[in-house]
């Protein structure tokens, strides 16, 4: 227990600070950025109890809109995409007792499954985070644009990470 | 009152749900720009020293590119100095009694060099850090410059450290001319490529060419006249045909800025007091 709640610790922070310090200086042709903060909220436990997950969530929003000057605005987008968590990851999931204690990854998932739960999040994210930023509708072309480039984007290298970093149950 | 108690019980989760979400909406729409606090910036204590500490390292990259930049410019204000030295030696000879009067005056603008902590240029307002605050002399809405030209205005000032606007923001306009004319336009980015702005309300006699430089006009606080910007690359019709918009593109690179300079106007206040009178007394602050 303590043990995963010092790993999730050192998780959230360095979502952040890799965010803040490398992330937020990419922009690919002018369209595609990175979102990996979300990574955070994407790897917390299934079980995880609704009001732990909400008050990450809006915490790990909220210091990423500190660092990067756009307040509320994924703060706003961080706080709803927890609350369609649950219901994405059952999507793709059937809902049992093992699954229902497991931790999103693609050990635990399978590639496939992974693939289509990460996609589908971040695709939902940067839909919400970009309408939030924009926040008019003079701008869907561009809205749109960056979404499906920076979703592209995001989940290669979110791909790429998981990977990397095997899930210790 | 039991069944009330059952009902927070089962839903309190959405309740903390709801309130985050209003939580985030007051600051998403109530935050206003120009008049907040330096707390909810990245110009705040903590995150101003993570940036200082990476720009510790990052400040490196792009040192030759700087260095070529600075050299050249380098070069061409030595000519100035020179031509200047030249012109004053052969006024001085042509009137040598009135010109005494001239040292002893206050220079109007003043200098302070800082450095950019951090950067962005991927949103459609973007800001940045800069590594000196109001213990410096730094007010908000005084200009910032770079040896390419004008990158931003600033916005609000922590001890140590503030926040510009950057000229890569959709809500900020310059006033700005095309050099060696008086035609006047307001220049404002539209997101995109972080190397192109707009030009707009230019009159539709307005005589320009191609790759002609566009300066700062200096009709407002921020700027003295003719600091450089871009240069002129085409032409847009406008939504009025009595103006049109031109494409400029920005002679700062905005991805790599490193070390920048803020333009501290000696007039200002005065200019600023003076202004004061024009409102009737029940607008004045």
């Amino acid at each position: 227990m303590t043990n995963t709640f010092i790993r999730y610790i050192f998780l959230f922070l360095i979502c952040i600070v890799v965010q803040a310090l490398i992330f937020n200086k990419i922009v690919l042709f002018h369209v595609a950025v990175p979102i990996v903060f979300i990574y955070f909220i994407i790897r917390l436990p299934i079980d995880i109890k609704l009001p732990y997950l909400f008050t990450l969530s809006f915490l790990l929003g909220l210091i990423i809109d500190i660092f990067s000057d756009t307040p509320g605005v994924n703060a706003l987008a961080c706080t709803l995409i927890s609350a369609i968590r649950t219901p994405i990851y059952y999507a793709y999931m059937a809902k049992d007792d093992i699954t229902s204690r497991l931790v999103p990854g693609v050990s635990t998932m399978g590639l496939l499954e992974y693939s289509k739960y990460l996609i589908t999040f971040i695709l939902i994210y940067c839909l919400l985070a970009f309408s939030i930023e924009y926040f008019s509708f003079a701008d869907v072309k561009a809205i749109v644009i960056l979404t499906a480039s920076s979703t592209l984007f995001t989940f290669v290298i979110l791909l790429a990470i998981d990977c990397l970093i095997p899930v210790k149950a | 009152m039991r069944n009330l108690l059952n009902f927070f019980i089962k839903y309190g989760a959405w309740f903390i749900f709801f309130i985050y979400v209003i939580l985030s909406c007051i600051i998403l729409f109530t935050y206003n720009s120009y008049h907040s606090s330096i707390y909810f910036t990245s110009a705040n204590v903590i995150s101003s020293s993570v940036y200082s500490l990476s720009s510790e390292v990052t400040g490196y990259f792009n040192l030759r590119e700087i260095n070529k930049d600075l050299e050249a410019n380098n070069a061409r204000l030595e000519n100035e100095v020179l031509n200047l030295k030249y012109q004053l030696a052969e006024y001085h000879t042509l009137n040598s009694d009135s010109l005494d009067r001239e040292n002893s005056e206050i220079p109007r603008y003043d200098y302070v060099a800082a450095t950019v902590i951090n950067n962005n240029v991927r949103h459609p307002r973007n800001y940045f850090s800069i590594n000196r605050g109001s213990k410096d002399g730094i007010r908000s809405g005084q200009g910032v410059v770079d040896h390419n030209g004008v990158i931003g205005i600033v916005n609000v000032t922590g001890p140590h450290t503030s926040r510009v606007i950057s000229l890569l923001n959709e809500d900020q306009h310059f006033s700005v001319k095309i050099k060696n004319t008086d035609y006047i336009g307001s220049l404002v980015w539209k997101g995109g490529d972080p190397g192109v702005a707009y030009m707009e309300e230019v009159p539709r006699h307005t005589k320009y060419h191609v790759g002609d430089t566009v300066v700062t006009s200096g009709y407002s606080l921020s700027f003295p006249a003719d600091i450089p910007i871009g240069t002129v690359m085409n032409r847009i019709k406008g939504a009025d045909d009595n103006f049109f918009i031109i494409k400029v593109k920005l002679n700062p690179d905005f991805k790599t800025l490193s070390t920048v300079r803020v333009i501290k106007d000696n007039f200002k206040e005065s200019l600023d007091s003076l202004s004061r009178y024009d409102l009737p007394s029940g607008l004045r602050n």
